[in-house]
């Protein structure tokens, strides 16, 4: 439902669309029903002539399951959201699948450089591509990322892929995707992080493998020249 | 299930068009701002006077030739300049040189910065020898002048006067291919080789502390 406003292009998204429409629509089934309950007796127990109000202290059942039985209904429903949460929490952030390759995202005032591990599949070594502003990846292939940051915090959101992670300076924080569309989508920085925060975007180019690698091919040292104007090393 | 998406759309469609009104400059849409208006946006790292801020890495600005200022800020908004991965500070004028809307409104920030009062920049740096940098600096005064006063014709800034950290910072940069490697930044292409005369640190503070000497 939500994928019609925002693509969903890894393969938690809608775990997480699910839970975002799960508590919208409890929140908002409760919210509807009290609210008709609430209009519903003020204009049953409107003033009305001859009529003296009276102070319910509410020690009468009848009265009391007014306000009980929502107590309840709140606990049960909290329960099952928290339960829901806790489940798609782990499998986003605590469970880690093999990673098929590594990325490393580094944020700073205010851009992000993405090193990607080249035709070798391994980081810090000499066919490492840096890229400013883009990060680049294949569909289907499952990866982890390093986020680091150059000053202050910072945070890592790809919208498509319902992933957002803080990073914070002096740590590695590890976290992992897997893409599931093509496609070009923004990435933003949703961490108020100084003057240039809300004009530091990125682009994820999400492509089938064959066109990955030429990407590669294309940004590798000895290859054809860089795609992108100027922000490759 | 589909009229509801349908209608959802058009619901989120008008918002968005009302979201869309808030956003335009708060002295009317399509209007270039002066000049005095969009510095405020460089104050907070170069400083309200343009003097700069070391600890930040900005250059002082104030008093720069009004070319050279624009020509700076188009390789900035085009990635000629800023967009290598190692520059830090260039990564962070990049989306600044982007807030200016058109080539008018850094045509007038240019000009503004270039109205505003120079003030010779104190040294900060220990250890140059300005004798054997006058020697090195030989090489500088065919584009930037005997006097560090810039030539517009071959579009080499002014040295006189500019911070002796940025000076050895920026060489370091051309040195190491940080700056003056991208195809679209000629002058900086023109730039690299020199910078690489310069066989270390302490040859480039020489070079930095002889352009300290120099009159603005």
């Amino acid at each position: 439902m939500l994928e019609h406003y925002l693509e969903s292009a890894s393969t938690f998204s809608g775990d997480i669309d699910n839970l975002i429409i799960m508590v919208a629509v409890i929140v908002g089934f409760w919210f509807l029903l009290a609210e008709f309950v609430f209009i519903g007796l003020i204009l049953k127990f409107k003033a009305q002539p001859g009529v003296k109000a009276k102070y319910v202290a509410g020690e009468d059942p009848k009265e009391k399951r007014w306000v009980a039985w929502p107590h309840y209904a709140t606990l049960i429903f909290d329960v099952m959201i928290i339960v829901a949460a806790i489940r798609v929490w782990h499998h986003v952030k605590q469970e880690m699948p093999p990673a098929d390759e590594t990325v490393r995202v580094i944020a700073q005032q205010w851009a992000w450089t993405f090193v990607h591990p080249g035709a070798d599949g391994k980081l810090d070594t000499a066919d490492d591509i840096s890229v400013v502003d883009e990060l680049h990846v294949q569909k289907d292939k499952t990866y982890h990322f390093e986020l680091l940051s150059r000053d202050v915090l910072h945070s890592f959101s790809v919208p498509v892929f319902r992933l957002k992670q803080d990073a914070i300076p002096g740590r590695v924080i590890k976290g992992w995707f897997k893409p599931t569309m093509t496609g070009q989508f923004d990435v933003q920085c949703t961490e108020i992080c100084g003057i240039g925060h809300g004009i530091m975007p990125a682009r994820i180019i999400i492509d089938t493998p064959e066109r990955h690698a030429q990407w590669v091919a294309a940004n590798t040292t000895g290859g054809a020249a860089p795609q992108n104007a100027g922000g490759t090393k | 299930m589909h009229e509801t998406s349908r209608r959802l759309r058009f619901f989120s469609f008008c918002a968005l068009a009302v979201a869309a009104l808030g956003c335009t400059r708060p002295d009317g849409a399509n209007k270039a701002l002066p000049g005095d208006k969009l510095f405020a946006a460089c104050t907070s790292c170069h400083g309200n006077k343009g003097d700069g801020n070391a600890t930040l890495g900005a250059p002082a600005i104030a008093g720069l030739p009004a070319w050279y200022v624009e020509a700076q800020l188009v390789k900035f908004r085009t990635g000629a300049r800023g967009a290598h991965p190692d520059d830090l500070e260039g990564l962070r004028m990049r989306p600044m040189s982007r807030q200016m809307m058109d080539e008018g409104e850094v045509k007038s920030v240019a000009t503004y910065v270039a109205s505003l009062p120079s003030a010779k920049s104190a040294a900060t740096l220990q250890g140059g020898d300005a004798a054997a940098g006058q020697v090195a600096y030989g090489t500088c005064t065919a584009c930037h002048g005997p006097q560090g006063q810039g030539n517009e014709a071959l579009k080499a800034p002014p040295l006189a006067g500019q911070s002796d950290w940025y000076l050895v910072a920026q060489l370091k940069k051309f040195k190491a291919g940080v700056r003056g490697t991208n195809p679209l930044d000629t002058t900086g292409g023109t730039m690299r080789p020199m910078a690489m005369l310069l066989a270390d640190e302490q040859a480039m503070k020489n070079v930095a502390a002889h352009i300290s000497t120099l009159a603005r």
